[in-house]
């Protein structure tokens, strides 16, 4: 008998039960049955143990079983609306990154070192909501801020990853910033140059909505998910890592896609 | 044969051959790698084969149907050398069999390459290179080897006349040239057939695998692959092998015939000058045997060091052939010696800068390139409009240096005296010999290239290590350098080779003439000159070839107008070829999730098949149009309008085929640059449009771009070998 599975989907929310490996899973997720779809997909593997109230945990016994064909159940749907709201940082396992092409990249817990101050901050925001967002603190002050409930703009939770700004970090009105691949250059620079020199808020909105999927090969440091009690770090590989070590998830992640 | 000197041919082109087989011989010998590198390897080395079958057997049923219309030209209407049906059948079949051989070396030395990449660089890029030399080696080698026996054949069979030797020398060299139509045509199967299949299977692998199903480069998923990988064997193999062994054998043969043409006066004087640019050759094959064993490179090499060794082994030979051919013009005795080595050296410094310039344009890592990427923050359509305008601008370097290169040893060759129109035209003829007489080695740096692609394509699908890629990334990386240099060169050697092929066409006309019974043209105000001493400008002036006679003009626009036809059929043509693989890797994943999923192999045969089929299918147009256009141009606007279509069809030809080589090149290039790391780097908005750009400009650079070289000395040579009928049933 196959072991059961919690995965918690972060593009779109979801929570789902399966009997396949977090691998599999992915694959599967991301291509379907008969690769005949495609699309990126985070996830977190759930602590199987973790239960409460807000979840149909029933269904995982009911419908998560072995197929008559004798294949595993792929995917039972337990909910697909506030769920990363619902479950605790504690209860989340490893983070996996799927290419569309369905390659899967596992990333552990690591252990995070906030950075000395002083420099700007992009971040990508995966879920609830999907801006990007520059400011001037680190990963941890800015998942405390984007959380905490007394500011009118909060989320109880949040999942993000930082992203490359290379000279714009200390120089947004002068830094080099023709290799940045991200769109409307000149608004990022405004935005944070008024971080840098004008602005009284820590952040600041670059874009409203990212549509590019993510960006990996822009990621610095790695993902990071919390709130205003918990926070998880997630390392990213660097690049010599990702060419040597996860070479084939990393040639699938940087294929371009041009629809 | 009378000159002692002749002998260093044959004796060069047997050595070619001989070196080619130690070549062959030593690959063969080096580990093939894994049980899994073997099976990709043999999945490509079987699928070039079986393309290189099915075109051949295409190719022999025109080639034995044109023999049979030749042979009833020559022996039913008498308008056609009777030699042609034999030399015809030959060109096509050495031309045919020296792209065997490369594509057999390639395909088989690509898992040796990627096999010793594991252990080491200097090992992997001597495998590479000294296969590529195999393709280089065998081509000089069957050319000259051909070239020489037709030669020793005429001289033996072609009886003296009443016009005396230096008549029958004319006579001999004009009948070899028929050789060169064998070889033309074969080329402009291979070229645009080829070009064909590798675009094919190179967009339809890119367009389904990487942006429908978003899986990456060289995925053995991907249906695709292995017709991408043989397409790389296919296109800058066998049909880069076959243009330049066109471009060697009719640059040979244009300037003996040239040099017979220009010496008549003197028998002595004349047979030196039809041997002269035979030797120069062998002895460019010698040398190139020596450059073949400087290349060589050090473990850990960098791109500057590798690029330095493939160098020294090229520079060396073009140093060594710029010495030996003046010691050699000295002892065989030569009139004008200073000037016809200045001719030697006008081709072999054009071919460089052409070369030099193709780099400058198309590298990543010179400006126009680099614009061209920055362009791309603006989207698809400002990429694709620099790249236009750098293709276009590109021209201008290549066409003054070809032409600098074509006055300066017209000038050299006859000795500063325009009057001496025999003289400077056989200059001109010795120039494209000087640029292609160390071919042996720059055709092995063109063959390097798709021998090193095709390692780091076995690598990567056979999972090799990080090191194991750098070393054949390195390997790859200094192929395409030398892939964009060798178009450049390609081009550039059939500009001049086809000018050349153009004035012999005058001394084929006068041969024509007194065979049909011309013996004396009339030049009008009464004034007459013997056919067999009137001199190119009596022709020209017998013809009315002036810029003021209608017949002329339209020839001109005519051949202007066949290059553009030909280059749009071409571009069509891999639009329609590849559709035809979209819908069969759509298909195949469509029909089989598990090719996706990597649980089933695709059928990788069923893809090279389709491009094959589609390659034989579209080249046939193209190629037809080349062959006609003369023809009927000859039957409807005589002498005139076909020099004026030659002119034509070689000034627009010429200057397209730069631009779109070039243009895509760039593209290519800009492409790169930007995957680097620049403007965004890889699935960033501007690589998005780069990708757009270098997909617009495979068809150019490598099907329509190398097809026109094909063109204008196929329009040369049949419009060489029809002269015949021109003569005798021209409406003008």
């Amino acid at each position: 008998m196959a072991e059961k599975h919690l995965y918690l989907s972060l593009i779109p929310q979801a929570l789902i039960g399966s009997m396949l490996e977090p691998e599999a899973f992915g694959s599967y997720y991301a291509v379907g049955a008969k690769a005949h779809v495609k699309g990126e997909a985070i996830f977190f593997e759930v602590d199987p143990a973790f239960r409460s109230e807000d979840f149909p945990f029933h269904l995982m016994d009911e419908r998560c079983i072995t197929q008559p064909d004798g294949a595993p159940k792929r995917s039972v749907y337990l909910s697909i609306y506030r769920v990363l709201s619902r479950i605790p940082v504690s209860a989340l396992g490893n983070l996996y990154l799927v290419t569309n092409d369905g390659k899967t990249l596992e990333l552990p817990r690591s252990v995070y070192l906030p950075e000395p101050g002083g420099r700007l901050h992009l971040y990508q925001e995966f879920c609830p909501i999907t801006p990007m967002v520059a400011s001037r603190s680190e990963p941890h002050d800015f998942c405390n801020a984007i959380t905490d409930p007394s500011h009118p703009v909060h989320v109880p939770r949040l999942v993000f990853s930082e992203l490359r700004i290379g000279e714009l970090a200390v120089d947004p009105q002068n830094g080099a910033a023709d290799d940045l691949p991200y769109t409307n250059l000149a608004h990022l620079r405004d935005v944070l140059y008024e971080l840098k020199y004008n602005d009284t808020k820590p952040s600041k909105l670059v874009l409203k909505q990212v549509k590019e999927g993510v960006l990996y090969r822009m990621v610095q440091g790695g993902f990071y998910v919390g709130d205003q009690t918990d926070f998880a770090f997630y390392r990213f590989p660097d690049h010599d890592e990702l060419e040597n070590r996860y070479r084939g998830w990393w040639r699938s992640a940087q294929v371009t896609a041009l629809e | 044969m009378n000159e002692p000197v002749f002998w260093i041919a044959p004796i060069a082109a047997l050595l070619a051959l001989v070196y080619a087989r130690i070549f062959f011989k030593e690959m063969l010998r080096q580990d093939e790698g894994s049980a899994l590198m073997r099976e990709i390897g043999g999945h490509v080395s079987r699928g070039a084969m079986a393309y290189l079958w099915q075109q051949y057997k295409i190719m022999l049923a025109v080639f034995l149907a044109l023999a049979a219309v030749f042979a009833v030209l020559a022996y039913h209407f008498h308008v056609q050398s009777t030699w042609l049906p034999a030399t015809f059948l030959c060109g096509g079949f050495f031309s045919a069999l020296a792209g065997y051989f490369g594509m057999r070396t390639a395909t088989q030395a690509s898992t040796r390459t990627a096999a010793a990449a594991r252990t080491s660089l200097p090992d992997a890029l001597r495998i590479a290179f000294r296969s590529g030399a195999v393709m280089g080696l065998v081509v000089v080698g069957l050319g000259l080897g051909n070239i020489v026996f037709w030669f020793i054949l005429a001289s033996l069979l072609i009886p003296g006349s009443d016009t005396g030797e230096t008549h029958r020398m004319v006579l001999i060299t004009t009948t070899t040239l028929t050789f060169g139509m064998g070889a033309s045509l074969q080329a402009m199967f291979a070229r645009v057939g080829g070009g064909i299949f590798t675009k094919a299977a190179d967009v339809g692998a890119d367009l389904v695998g990487k942006v429908e199903s978003g899986i990456p480069e060289d995925d053995p998923r991907n249906p695709a692959v292995i017709a991408d990988n043989v397409g790389d064997n296919v296109g800058d193999v066998a049909g880069m092998g076959a243009d330049l062994f066109e471009s060697y054998v009719g640059s040979i043969l244009a300037a003996s015939a040239l040099g017979a043409a220009a010496f008549m006066h003197d028998p002595s004087l004349q047979i030196k000058a039809v041997v002269a640019p035979i030797v120069i050759a062998g002895l460019g094959i010698l040398l190139s045997i020596l450059g073949v064993y400087l290349v060589k490179t050090k473990e850990g090499a960098d791109q500057k060091q590798l690029l330095d060794a493939l160098g020294r082994g090229i520079n060396s030979s073009a140093a060594m052939i710029v010495v030996v051919s003046l010691v050699f013009l000295f002892l065989l005795g030569m009139p004008n010696i200073w000037g016809i080595w200045g001719a030697v050296i006008a081709g072999l410094v054009s071919g460089v800068i052409i070369g030099r310039s193709t780099e400058y344009y198309t590298s990543p890592s010179y400006s126009p390139t680099r614009r061209i990427a920055n362009q791309a923050e603006g989207g698809a359509a400002t990429l694709v409009i620099a790249g236009i305008g750098v293709g276009m601008l590109s021209t201008a370097i290549p066409v003054l240096t070809v032409g600098a290169g074509t006055l300066l040893a017209f000038l050299f060759a006859s000795g500063f005296d325009a009057s001496q129109m025999n003289q400077g035209l056989y200059g001109v003829g010795i120039a494209a010999v000087g640029m292609l007489s160390t071919l042996g080695i720059t055709l092995a740096s063109d063959a390097y290239g798709p021998i090193a692609d095709n390692a780091g394509g076995n690598a990567e699908m056979s999972g090799l290590g990080p090191e194991v890629r750098a070393r054949t990334d390195a390997l790859d990386a200094l192929g395409n350098t030398t892939a964009a240099t060798g178009k450049g060169f390609a081009i550039g050697s059939a500009a001049l080779t086809a000018l050349a092929l153009i004035a012999s066409y005058v001394e084929v006309i006068r041969m024509e003439l007194i065979k049909a019974g011309t013996t004396v043209l009339q030049l009008g105000h009464g004034g007459t000159v013997p056919t067999d001493t009137a001199t190119l400008t009596d022709f020209m002036t017998y013809y009315s070839v002036n810029l003021l006679n209608p017949t002329v003009l339209v020839g001109v626009m005519v051949g202007a107008m066949v290059a553009f036809a030909f280059s749009g059929l071409t571009v069509q043509a891999v639009g329609r070829a590849a559709l035809l693989m979209v819908e069969e890797v759509r298909r195949q994943f469509r029909e089989d999730p598990g090719i996706l999923q990597g649980t089933s192999q695709p059928d990788y045969e069923r893809c090279v098949a389709i491009s094959t089929l589609g390659a034989q299918r579209e080249m046939v147009l193209p190629a037809v149009l080349a062959v006609i256009a003369p023809v009927l141009t000859g039957l409807m606007l005589g002498v005139a309008g076909v020099i004026g279509l030659l002119v034509g069809g070689l000034s627009s030809g010429f200057v397209l085929a730069v631009f779109l080589s070039n243009s895509g090149g760039a593209w290519d290039n800009a492409k790169k640059h930007i995957e680097a790391g620049h403007h965004g780097g890889k699935n960033s908005r501007a690589h998005r449009a780069a990708v757009i750009g270098d997909t617009v400009g495979d068809p150019f650079k490598d099907t329509s771009g190398p097809s026109l070289n094909i063109l204008i000395k196929l329009m040369s040579i049949v419009a060489i070998i029809m002269a015949g009928v021109t003569v005798s049933y021209s409406w003008l």
